[in-house]
C-alpha cells in the first residue's frame, strides 16, 4: 500500500474563518493546558457525538455540521477544540476541509482509565491484607 | 482490549465483613481512602487522595450514592477534574458481593466515561492501520475528483 504522508500544507484561505490554523509546533510545548483539553473534550455531549461520526468516515467540516443542530460557528468552535486538544486533524484535501480523527487524544483518556485499573488493583490488594490480619487477630 | 475496569477479588470472610470494609467510613479509610460515605442511596460524598496532575485530577472523587442492596451490591457515580470542583471525567463505580461457601467473591466495576468512548478508543488502537489506508485512499480519489466523499 502506497505510504503517504500526510501533508500539513494549508490553502491559502480568505479571511473570517475560525478554523485553527496549522501549529503543530506551538502545541507541543504547551503539553500541559493541552492534557486538560483532552478531558474537557470528552466532557461535553456534542463533541463526544462528533468524534463518533468521525469514527465510522472522516467527514469534511460542512458534512460533520450537517448532523448537528448548531449554528456553523458552534460547530467550527467544536472542531478548533477537538483539534487542539489531539483528538483530530484537519486535512486540505481538495477543496474541502476533511475532520481525521487522530490518537493522540484518546491516549490521555487511557492513561486516567490505566491509572485506576492500577489503583483498585493496589487497593484491594490491601483490603485483602487488612482482612487477613484480623483474621488472625481473632482466632 | 478493556473497555471497563474490572476486578474480582476473592475474601475468605462472609460477605458482612466485606461489607462492612465497602460502607463504614472509618473502615473504607483503612484500605481505600478518606471519605464521608453514608450507606444511603442518594447521598453526595467524597473521597480524598493525591492529585495526579497530568490526568487532570486534583485528588478529590465526587461521588453519589446510586445503588445499595445490603450485602450484594453498592454502586456509586466517581467523578474527577482538576479542581475548583470542576468535572471531566464522569464514571460510575459497581461494588457486587457474592457470599459463597468459604467466603465472599468481590467483583468490582469502574466503568468510566461513556462507553462509546472506549469502544473508540479500543478499536482506534486495532483499526488505526485501517484509518491510515482510508485517509490514503481519501486523498488519492480526490486527486482527480472534487466531489463529495460522503
Amino acid at each position: 500500500m502506497p505510504k503517504q504522508k500526510l501533508s500539513k500544507s494549508s490553502s491559502a484561505r480568505g479571511g473570517g474563518s475560525s478554523l485553527p490554523q496549522r501549529r503543530e509546533e506551538k502545541k507541543q510545548s504547551v503539553g500541559k493546558v493541552q492534557i486538560m483539553d483532552a478531558f474537557q473534550v470528552i466532557a461535553v455531549p456534542g463533541r463526544r457525538q462528533m468524534l463518533a461520526l468521525l469514527y465510522k468516515k472522516s467527514l469534511t467540516i460542512n458534512a460533520l455540521a450537517e448532523n448537528f443542530d448548531m449554528s456553523r460557528p458552534a460547530v467550527s468552535k467544536h472542531v478548533k477544540i477537538l483539534y487542539s486538544a489531539g483528538f483530530i486533524s484537519i486535512q486540505d484535501i481538495g477543496r474541502e476541509r476533511h475532520c481525521i480523527l487522530r490518537q493522540d487524544g484518546f491516549r490521555q483518556l487511557q492513561e486516567w482509565i490505566n491509572y485506576f485499573d492500577g489503583f483498585w488493583q493496589n487497593k484491594l490488594g490491601k483490603l485483602e491484607k487488612l482482612l487477613n490480619e484480623k483474621k488472625s487477630a481473632n482466632n | 482490549m478493556e473497555k471497563q475496569i474490572m476486578h474480582t477479588f476473592f475474601y475468605p470472610h462472609p460477605a458482612t465483613t466485606v461489607w462492612d470494609y465497602l460502607t463504614r467510613p472509618e473502615l473504607m479509610a483503612e484500605w481505600l481512602m478518606k471519605n464521608d460515605f453514608e450507606p444511603t442511596v442518594g447521598h453526595a460524598f467524597t473521597f480524598r487522595t493525591s492529585p495526579v496532575e497530568k490526568l487532570a485530577f486534583d485528588g478529590i472523587i465526587y461521588c453519589t450514592v446510586l445503588d445499595l442492596v445490603p450485602y450484594k451490591k453498592l454502586v456509586y457515580s466517581w467523578k474527577t477534574g482538576p479542581g475548583d470542583g470542576k468535572i471531566v471525567i464522569d464514571s460510575i463505580v459497581t461494588w457486587t458481593l457474592h457470599e459463597k461457601q468459604q467466603g465472599t467473591e468481590l467483583l468490582l466495576e469502574h466503568t468510566g466515561i461513556k462507553e462509546a468512548d472506549f469502544d473508540m478508543y479500543t478499536s482506534l488502537n486495532a483499526g488505526w492501520q485501517k484509518n491510515i489506508k482510508k485517509i490514503n485512499e481519501l486523498i488519492n480519489t480526490s486527486k482527480n475528483a472534487q466531489t463529495k466523499t460522503e
